[in-house]
């Protein structure tokens, strides 16, 4: 095999006045004709930028090249004149197709435009062209498509749209940039099994940007780890797995949550009353509508019935849309109910609103997604902790300060973050600051809603462990909230499996996992990139209503 | 086409505003001090005159009852007549109607033609002196009164270049073309600098987007990523931008039509609102906010085609 891409020493600086902060040192890697290979690490360390610079597309003129070489083919590449290389003979894919793709211009345009400058073709035979490769990439109807905008497809085809528009003028190779973070599992299974069969047919060379572990797993051939702009490590997929040389891939693959294993948990107390019992829940939004036109609504929440015991810690898992935030902020009150009952602690939040919701704030709380954009930007830590034990009138003003400290040790962090801002912490560090908050109210219930979502598998499986703690040492009831079924798997004791706003499965995790009782539930479970290659993704089939046209 | 659907409907919803407002503007225009059978009349008239011309015009009937002789008027075509012109609103204003729509669309028009360009190079060189430049430029005409740079370019243009008509709208075409370039200016000056500054945030925030970034990773070069991608997602949010300006401007045409003498509807207010004419003051406020109105809806309907996100 020949080294169809090769970085040789590349370093890029950042320089702004005096200050000189290197991004990426001395980094080679190769890239075979044909093959994909991985490139993980975590946010921060580089393998995004990496893959700009090597197509000339630093984000600012204040990030400079300044050592290596990158040649195609033998061929050394100028880096700062690349505009003839890029799309025609490397294709970039990126992780947002939603904000990528130009929303007001039709998808065809967005594939001929490129057909038309690179190979001049006439717009009718960059239109026969674009239809052809829609085709390829999925799309059942691709005429459609072509005249089609981005906005009226789900995120699966938006991705596969994307694909199109990179592949068109026949590249080479193609830079994936976590071509799926932002898909949900069974629609990531397609596109990872899309890229592998354009590779396969087209011969084409991929370098597939991730976090997770699982998907380089099942996709590539080589793996490079990246870590603080530096390559610690590099080799054959398997190899690299079964041994890795380098501490920081040891601990990445150790993060992962299709290694850990569930802990113990306190047995539910089934004997008294539950914490939440839900009674043919219904949350319906109206939409569209307007003075003259019929107003329709959606069904977020169906029929929904649960009971939550104390001590319990229970997943939710489902696709996006599949209405599991709505069913939380519904528990929660945050979300008016159409129909049906929340009892908390046997009070009817429908019936005795005001009670209720006194109860519900006094004991249970919410741990959000975003750990940055939850906490006020402008209050230390301590303020924040602070804000809430006053506004809960428990504690004596005199204790506040040494249980902001108790609440900081809860969560691992130093008592010295109390005087520090959310700027000033990592996006692990927030979460933490974000449970302590949860956790100021002295809850019996905590409700995280795709709370590790947004972090890396690291710390991930760091705020997993803290929850894990809390649970078995507290007595405390956790509802989790997640798309990814392999935390889940390794926290929860019990998972509720939501589909189009209605459970389709309840029960036991070890139960659940090992024999699923319903075919979707199945398929979810299939499609999680496991971080052993021999068990390849076997999930993916299209679900009929996730990759349908969205309108 | 279904997106286009609501241009049939929404007019329906004008009814309830029009009705609101000429409301409003018929009380508020009996709440101005002043009997305008004495203005008519002047200070020697007697109070039988006085007492003829309100029974004459019905200004002796209690306020509702006026209103609803206003409304059967309209429903006849007519707006009742002008106490100063002695003829029918409606007809004074078919009249003074041209110069005023003329005269806004020209300030548009040059306003449009600045301040794209001027965007467009700001944008595209931000913190050089190109950018620095026009960032003044454009603060600068924010800060000028029009009735200052009305006068500032007639002394230029029309006293010491003697290029340009001083005021007055003309008969012909080309007259009235050559009239209208001074006021038009002057609108279009404080009105680009305010599109300037939205078309270059847009513009800015543009090339840095991920739109770009995904047109420069398939090769385009820099003049398509900008004029193809960047500016049609510049100019959606400031076509509402300019559908607020517009109305607006021709409530401010009152001010550019007095200094370049235009005999526009501004102008007819003016005179209207001096000699206390209530129907020639609530007509011209009534067809400004039809204006308004026929504005925003028309910018509705641009935002909907360039942004086939957008559901009206």
């Amino acid at each position: 095999m020949t080294a169809q891409l090769a970085i040789e020493g590349l370093s890029v600086v950042f320089r702004e006045d005096d200050e000189v902060r290197p991004l990426l040192e001395d980094i080679s890697l190769t890239l075979r004709r044909g093959e994909i290979l991985g490139l993980v690490g975590e946010s921060g360390s580089g393998k995004s930028l990496l893959c700009r610079a090597v197509m000339g597309l630093l984000p600012s003129k204040k990030l400079q090249v300044t050592a290596g070489a990158v040649a195609l083919d033998g061929q050394a590449l100028d880096l700062s004149q690349m505009q003839g290389v890029r799309g025609r003979r490397i294709g970039m894919i990126f992780q947002n197709p939603t904000s990528h793709l130009d929303p007001v211009m039709r998808i065809g345009g967005q594939i001929s435009e490129g057909l038309i400058h690179h190979k001049g073709m006439t717009a009718a035979a960059a239109k026969t062209e674009a239809v052809a490769l829609l085709a390829q990439v999925g799309f059942a109807d691709p005429a459609r498509a072509f005249g089609g905008f981005s906005h009226q497809f789900s995120g699966g085809m938006r991705q596969r749209a994307m694909i199109a528009v990179a592949l068109a003028c026949d590249p080479e190779i193609l830079i994936a940039d976590e071509p799926t973070t932002a898909l949900d599992v069974t629609i990531q299974a397609q596109i990872l099994r899309l890229l592998m069969e354009l590779r396969d047919r087209r011969g084409l060379s991929i370098i597939l940007i991730t976090h997770d572990l699982g998907v380089v797993a099942q996709t590539c051939d080589r793996i490079a780890v990246m870590r603080e702009g530096r390559v610690v490590e590099q080799g054959e997929k398997r190899a690299l797995l079964a041994a890795p040389q380098h501490p920081y891939t040891r601990a990445l693959i150790a993060s992962h949550p299709s290694v850990a294993t569930a802990g113990d948990h306190l047995p539910p107390d089934r004997d008294h009353q539950p914490v939440f019992e839900l009674k043919g829940l219904e949350v319906r939004f109206p939409l569209g509508g307007g003075l003259l036109r019929k107003r329709r609504a959606l069904r977020a929440v169906k029929e929904v019935s649960l009971r939550i015991w104390p001590g319990e810690t229970v997943g939710i898992v489902g696709e996006s849309g599949s209405g599991k935030s709505t069913l939380a902020r519904a528990m929660l009150g945050l979300t008016p109910i159409t129909s049906g009952q929340v009892l908390f602690e046997g009070s009817d939040l429908a019936a005795d609103r005001t009670a209720t919701l006194r109860r519900l704030r006094s004991g249970a709380a919410m741990v959000f997604q975003d750990p940055f954009n939850s906490l006020n930007p402008r209050m230390t830590v301590g303020e924040t902790l602070a804000e809430v034990l006053r506004t809960q009138g428990e504690t004596p003003e005199d204790r506040i300060q040494p249980r902001i400290g108790e609440l900081l040790d809860m969560v691992g962090l130093d008592r010295s973050f109390a005087s520090r801002r959310p700027r000033s912490l990592s996006g692990g560090q927030c979460q933490r600051a974000g449970i302590a908050r949860a956790l100021a109210v002295n809850p019996r219930v905590i409700l995280a809603d795709e709370c590790v979502a947004a972090l890396d598998v690291t710390i991930q499986a760091q705020i997993v462990d803290l929850f894990r703690q809390l649970t078995a040492t507290s007595g405390l009831t956790l509802i989790f909230i997640a798309h990814d079924l392999a935390i889940v798997r390794n926290l929860c004791e019990r998972v509720v499996v939501m589909h189009h706003g209605e459970v389709v499965e309840d029960g036991p995790s070890s139960r659940v996992f090992a024999r699923p009782e319903r075919a979707y539930t199945a398929a979810l479970i299939a499609a999680i990139p496991d971080i052993d290659p021999d068990r390849p993704i076997n999930g993916g089939t299209p679900t009929p209503n996730t990759e349908e046209l969205a309108t | 086409m279904h997106r286009y659907r609501f241009i049939l409907f929404r007019p329906l919803q004008f009814l309830p505003v029009l009705f609101g407002i000429s409301v409003i503007t018929f009380v508020l225009v009996r709440l101005i001090p002043g009997d305008p059978a004495r203005i008519l009349l002047g200070t020697r008239a007697t109070p039988t005159a006085i007492a003829n011309i309100r029974a004459q015009y019905g200004l002796d009937e209690p306020m509702w009852v006026q209103y609803l002789y206003f409304l059967k008027n309209l429903g006849a075509g007519e707006m009742g007549k002008s106490t100063l012109y002695k003829i029918d609103v409606l007809r004074l204003i078919a009249t003074r109607i041209e110069p005023t729509l003329a005269l806004v669309a020209t300030g548009v028009v040059l306003a449009l033609l600045i301040a794209v360009p001027f965007a467009a190079i700001s944008a595209r060189r931000q913190g050089t002196l190109a950018d620095h430049a026009v960032r003044v430029v454009s603060t600068a005409g924010i800060g000028f009164p029009s009735f200052w740079l009305g006068a500032m370019l007639i002394i230029l243009f029309s006293v010491k270049l003697d290029w340009l008509p001083v005021s007055g709208y003309g008969e012909t075409l080309g007259e009235k073309l050559t009239h209208l370039v001074l006021p038009g200016l002057t609108i279009a000056l404080s009105l680009s600098a305010v599109l300037t500054r939205s078309l270059r945030a847009g513009m800015v925030a543009g090339l840095g987007s991920d739109i770009a970034t995904a047109a420069r990773a398939r090769g385009m070069p820099e003049g398509v990523v900008f004029w193809r991608h960047v500016v049609p997602n510049a100019l959606v949010p400031t076509v509402n931008l300019l559908a607020v300006n517009i109305g607006w401007l021709i409530g401010g045409t009152v001010v550019v039509e007095s200094v370049f003498a235009i005999p526009g509807l501004g102008q007819l207010m003016v005179r209207g609102i001096f000699s206390r004419d209530y129907m020639v003051v609530q007509g011209v406020a009534l067809a400004f906010a039809c204006a308004t109105v026929l504005i925003n809806f028309a910018a509705d309907i641009i935002t909907v085609a360039l942004d086939p996100r957008v559901e009206m």
